[in-house]
């Protein structure tokens, strides 16, 4: 077999083997691009409500509880914290619940995680370390060795637009170095 | 049939699994804990310093995990932990756990300016008002440059 031909059949294989990574890190990639304008992996709901003036003790179990009974809430109580004098934080199965005991003021937060693009994002950020580190670097590689191989498949009749769609993928990053660094 | 009697028991020996706690980062290898109240009475004492502390999950960045407040041990008082983006993400779902952490105790002195900065952000991730009215001057924070964290029930 030719060198030609190795390097289409490897172009091709590797190729099919990177689609799902590439379609994951394409996607996670727009998702946390924008990490300045919305949360990617988790979807943040806050609501605000007044249950009217808590007058017990913040340090009551039953104070707590109370809070929860006004607000309708089913989920068992985990955990509490007191932030200062008028407010207590109650948490509530992932959720963090917030008054202020004169006025009754309460803000729900709820962090739901968005379903498949959080996981996307945690293996696109690196978040499980260990293996993945290599399996990614292993990718990384792959996907050097399609941008060459494909330079290599160039046939003489669309060379010349090859090379000029090759050349302006090049320009366009240093422009944009030009420009901000 | 059999299938299915391995994977109702296999489910039914992990399923424990989640009540333990998960480290990040290095994890927790000191082996004596600093009252985080002891931190803030004397942080001349800690600055520079690694400690182990303790504590309930108050708040977690919800944008990149890359912070935590943990309650202190008195009434009214948290410390931040931050820690590198990326080296360790904090879960949202931390959130109410207990974490035992470890890091190294900072001590940043800010000009009301950067006050406002940091008082902004943290408004806009939390999606709250902020008015810089409210900042009166420059303050100094204490927080711990976290390494490793242990967080129970996540």
């Amino acid at each position: 077999m030719s060198w030609r031909r190795w390097n289409y059949v490897l172009h091709r294989d590797i190729g099919f083997l990177c689609i799902g990574l590439t379609l994951l890190y394409a996607i996670s990639g727009v998702a946390v691009n924008h990490i300045k304008e919305w949360n990617p992996s988790y979807s943040v709901e806050r609501v605000e409500t007044n249950i009217g003036p808590v007058v017990g003790n913040p340090a009551d179990a039953a104070t707590a509880l109370e809070i929860l009974a006004r607000l309708g809430e089913p989920g068992k109580l985990e955990s509490s914290y007191r932030p200062d004098r008028n407010s207590l934080q109650l948490f509530v199965e992932g959720r963090s619940i917030t008054v202020d005991l004169p006025s009754g003021h309460v803000v729900h937060d709820r962090a739901v995680p968005r379903p498949v693009l959080r996981e996307m994002n945690y293996l696109h950020l690196n978040h499980p370390k260990k293996a993945w580190t290599w399996f990614a670097d292993l990718y990384a590689v792959a996907l050097a060795f399609l941008a060459v191989s494909g330079l290599f498949m160039l046939r003489r009749k669309t060379m010349r637009r090859g090379l000029v769609l090759t050349g302006i993928g090049v320009v366009i990053p240093l422009f944009f170095l030009i420009l901000y660094l | 049939m059999h299938t299915f009697l391995i994977t109702i028991l296999l489910a039914a020996m992990l399923s424990p699994v989640t009540a333990f706690s998960k480290d990040f980062g290095n994890g927790v290898t000191l082996s004596e804990e600093t009252a985080i109240s002891a931190i803030i009475d004397t942080p001349a004492d800690y600055v520079g310093k690694k400690v182990k502390v303790s504590g309930l999950i108050i708040d977690v960045c919800s944008t990149r995990g890359c912070w935590i407040y943990l309650a202190g041990d008195r009434d009214f008082e948290k410390i931040r932990i931050k820690v590198t983006d990326g080296e360790i993400v904090f879960p949202m779902e931390a959130r109410g756990k207990v974490a035992t952490v470890e890091g190294v105790v900072e001590s940043m002195v800010l000009t009301r300016e950067e006050v406002i900065k940091r008082r902004k952000h943290h408004a806009e991730e939390k999606g709250i008002d902020f008015d810089p009215a409210s900042v009166a001057s420059g303050e100094t924070v204490l927080r711990i440059r976290g390494l490793g964290a242990s967080i129970d029930g996540v």
